[in-house]
């Protein structure tokens, strides 16, 4: 089942005006329920554009966006609904934080959505657990914490709506490595909890790799590709053309299968590398 | 979209008035402001219309531009005109009915204040359609810079006051991309930023001006130590790469200037008064 569809989406930033810039240009294509969904781009790609209109935060200059089968610019109510229905979580989400204390910033969503005293107490409690942090830090004052904990305080702001997808831009950029495999091992942790749809907007073909079910790549304002990650990465060297690369392990178990060597599938990350390499080692394969 | 606002008019263009040197521009914006009070008749002042005009034309910015400058202040120049027309006394009456008579001298003097005030604003908004607000700071400080022997007692420096003018001008588009990211981020959680009364509305900007604030404190922590770390100490000893120079184009604009001034005062004297 498609839980959001885009047809025929473009936005011209500025119509009318000697500015006028095409930012997307006639997108179309279905996310299904559950998937992760990694939008992957060059900057200036359009990626945030998009992602600004699955929740209505932008209006198309031509086409839709259905969200379960109904267009989310219906109307002013729709849009709201829309809000809380797609959990939009900004670059640097930590610059939102503005409350006094942890739980009333994760409970701003909440609140917004006019749920009840108990309800949102409940979903604070859950969402500090998804994103890995303790209950002592509910009454800390947000501007107290690290980086990545402000970070994964955001997230888990957005998440508190509950929302049926999830959209994360960028969530790991400026984030020391370590802080990085948190952030991707918390959004996979929630997607197995809740079972709901993601998509992680990035540039880091190893972390899309690594995570995402099905990829779609934005090029000048287009969809270049949509596919699995299989699909989008046999595509190489196209990738390379639009300013991509796919990760250096992968290029060379490509190379190393070009030369003639039985690999299977393909290779994304080192560990898949090391075992493969181990496997065909015992086949008898020098290497 | 909330980027789009210009901060500072500047026309960017390549005319003789856009090379003058900023304080050229504004010796003889404030020069101009002074003559036009002088003009006593209408083909001095006529004459002064005339050097706006021309100066309009030759720095090259669209004259669209210049009307929406004008634009709210025209209510008040036709407010300005209209009592003028009640309140002048003397001079042939015209219209005389119940308690109000309007003479030619009011119709005339009303005219004049208008024509002048409109000059003054065209000629003030070519200061700023040809000068970049950072380049018209530097020409403030030079021209302010006799400021530092007398303000010396008190630890003041035209440049401190210059460099903060800078600064605050710099950081103007970057604060409203912020406040811009700001609000969609906060809309995306729900929040409400469009309905509600005016209490309603001041709070609902309480998610959006906070994290506005510590940013704004983080940008001047960090622009304070890049600032030390190119060895900042304020204006004492510190050169500049462009250094301000007086070019022909300046010296044509003042001769041309002060020949206007000496027709001004040509008119002045030749024909009668009207204010």
């Amino acid at each position: 089942m498609n839980v959001l569809s885009v047809k025929g989406l473009t936005h011209v930033y500025g119509q009318g005006t000697s500015s006028e810039a095409v930012a997307l240009n006639n997108c179309s294509f279905d996310i299904e329920k559950g998937e992760l969904v990694a939008i992957i781009g060059h900057t200036g790609s359009g990626k945030s554009t998009l992602i600004q209109h699955f929740n209505g935060l932008l209006k198309p200059s031509k086409g839709q966006i259905l969200l379960n089968g109904k267009d989310i610019n219906e109307n002013k109510q729709t849009v709201v609904e829309s809000r809380f229905k797609v959990g939009l979580c900004f670059q640097y989400p930590e610059y939102q934080l503005f409350e006094e204390t942890v739980r009333r910033d994760i409970a701003f969503g909440p609140k917004n959505m006019k749920l009840s005293e108990e309800e949102i107490n409940r979903r604070v409690l859950k969402c500090i657990e998804y994103v890995g942090l303790d209950e002592s830090y509910l009454e800390k004052s947000p501007f107290d914490l690290s980086g990545g904990e402000k970070r994964r305080v955001a997230i888990a702001g957005v998440m508190a709506m509950e929302p049926e997808i999830l959209v994360l831009d960028e969530p790991t950029a400026g984030l020391d490595p370590q802080g990085r495999d948190t952030v991707f091992e918390l959004i996979k942790e929630y997607r197995r909890k809740t079972g709901s749809t993601v998509i992680i907007v990035s540039h880091s073909m190893e972390d899309v790799a690594r995570l995402a079910t099905k990829a779609l790549v934005m090029n000048k304002g287009e969809v270049a590709m949509y596919g699995t990650i299989d699909e989008v990465y046999s595509r190489a060297d196209e990738l390379v053309t639009m300013g991509l690369n796919v990760p250096q392990i992968t290029r060379i178990f490509m190379e190393l299968k070009k030369a003639g060597l039985p690999i299977n599938g393909n290779i994304y990350t080192v560990e898949q590398g090391v075992e493969e390499i181990i496997r065909l080692q015992k086949e008898g394969y020098s290497l | 979209m909330i980027k789009d606002i210009t901060i500072g008019q500047y026309y960017k263009s390549d005319s003789v008035l856009h090379r003058c040197d900023p304080r050229t521009k504004l010796v003889l914006t404030i020069a101009f402001i002074v003559v036009i009070f002088i003009c006593k008749n209408f083909y001095a002042i006529g004459l002064m219309a005339l050097l706006t005009i021309v100066s309009m034309l030759i720095s090259s910015v669209p004259v669209k531009m210049f009307f929406k400058s004008m634009k709210p202040i025209f209510p008040l120049v036709l407010l300005t005109a209209i009592l003028n027309v009640f309140y002048t006394t003397g001079g042939n009456v015209l219209v005389s009915f119940w308690k109000i008579t309007i003479t030619d001298k009011a119709v005339f003097t009303a005219l004049f204040i208008a024509l002048r005030i409109f000059c003054l604003i065209i000629i003030s908004s070519l200061l700023t359609y040809t000068t970049t607000p950072t380049v018209l700071t530097d020409g403030i400080e030079k021209l302010l810079k006799p400021l530092d022997f007398i303000l010396k007692p008190f630890n003041f420096r035209v440049h401190t006051l210059a460099m903060m003018m800078t600064l605050a001008l710099r950081f103007i588009p970057t604060l409203i991309e912020e406040i811009d990211k700001i609000m969609n981020a906060q809309k995306a959680r729900g929040a409400d930023l469009e309905s509600g009364g005016i209490m309603q509305r001041a709070k609902a900007l309480i998610p959006i001006i906070i994290p506005l604030f510590v940013s704004s404190f983080r940008r001047a922590y960090e622009l304070a130590f890049a600032m030390d770390c190119r060895c900042y100490t304020g204006g004492d000893g510190r050169t500049r790469m462009k250094k301000m120079k007086f070019s022909l184009s300046d010296l044509w604009v003042f001769l041309v200037f002060i020949i206007v001034c000496a027709g001004i005062i040509f008119l002045n004297i030749k024909f009668v008064a009207v204010i």
